[in-house]
């Protein structure tokens, strides 16, 4: 298995966070620091397969949650994924208050700078825990 | 126009991140929350399914759940159906664009193609008709066997 970090988003099907969420994380492992860092299919993970939990179990982990129930945090610890940093997409809108973002379909070209911020600081954790291993 | 928005039908789709059957998938079921049916459409979250999410698990004890598959995993049916009950219907997206596609690389929505786009309205066309399927039954079950209209506003049962 490999030894890249697991960026891991919750891709919450509810609200616009759910979808920069995932976006993000596309960026950042397809994009920013594909060397480094993969992304894993969360409910694949959470279905308890051997072979879900043999690409988690004991793996650095960066999560992104859209909303307050974390369940990419949470879920990524239940399966044995070692989670270095909770991500909540909602703070980085925070930074924008105003903006028309998109929805849970769709994003606006506003809703694509906050993707692209959240990914930057995704890859510069990633670089920074590559950097402690 | 005949509305039945006390009929309540829940989709449960993958929105993996696994491959380019979850991009599909996601989309087909947002571009269905965004149409008007005669009936009510609730997107049931599945990794807060998962996590324990007691409200979505609810819905899909008390109301009919279809289970919209990006890969020939079926996480989103077995996810209901360990938590829930049984589903009422499975689609999987790999039965309309081939295993193979639907298991090729992830791709991101800003990256969607035109053949992109298609898949994800033959999909949606198949989720449509599963779900116009099911809210017959249950206006039949409720005893208001008239016809659903589409989403048009009309009785032609044509969408917008």
């Amino acid at each position: 298995m490999s030894k890249k970090i697991k960026v891991i988003p919750c891709s919450g099907m509810g609200k616009v966070f759910g979808l920069a969420a995932r976006e993000a994380a596309l960026k950042a492992v397809d994009e920013l620091v594909p060397d480094e860092a993969e992304t894993l299919c969360l409910a694949y993970v959470m279905t308890g397969d051997e072979a879900a939990k043999d690409k988690i179990e004991g793996y650095d982990c960066i999560t992104l949650d859209g909303c307050p129930a974390l369940c990419a945090a949470k879920s990524a610890a239940i399966c044995g994924g070692i989670v270095k940093e909770e991500y909540r997409v909602v703070d980085a809108f925070k930074k924008h208050r105003g903006i028309k973002a998109g929805g849970a379909t769709t994003l606006t070209e506003d809703g694509w700078m906050v993707v692209d911020e959240i990914a930057a600081q995704i890859a510069d954790k990633v670089k920074e825990l590559g950097k402690e291993a | 126009m005949v509305v039945e928005k006390n009929i309540k039908i829940g989709v449960v789709s993958c929105s993996g991140e696994d491959c380019l059957g979850g991009t599909i998938s996601r989309m087909a079921t947002r571009k269905m929350m965004d149409e008007n049916t005669a009936y009510t459409v609730a997107t049931l979250c599945l990794p807060l399914f998962l996590a324990g999410g007691e409200e979505e698990r609810g819905f899909a004890r008390k109301y009919p759940t279809i289970a919209l598959e990006g890969c020939s995993k079926y996480c989103a049916k077995r996810a209901t159906e360990k938590y829930s009950g049984k589903v009422s219907d499975v689609l999987n997206v790999a039965d309309f664009i081939g295993d193979e596609m639907a298991e090729s690389k992830l791709l991101s929505t800003r990256n969607l193609t035109d053949e992109h786009m298609q898949m994800i309205n033959q999909v949606l066309t198949e989720l449509r008709k599963k779900l116009d399927a099911i809210a017959k039954d249950c206006a039949v079950a409720n005893g208001s066997d008239h016809e659903l209209t589409g989403n048009c506003g009309c009785s032609c049962g044509g969408n917008k």
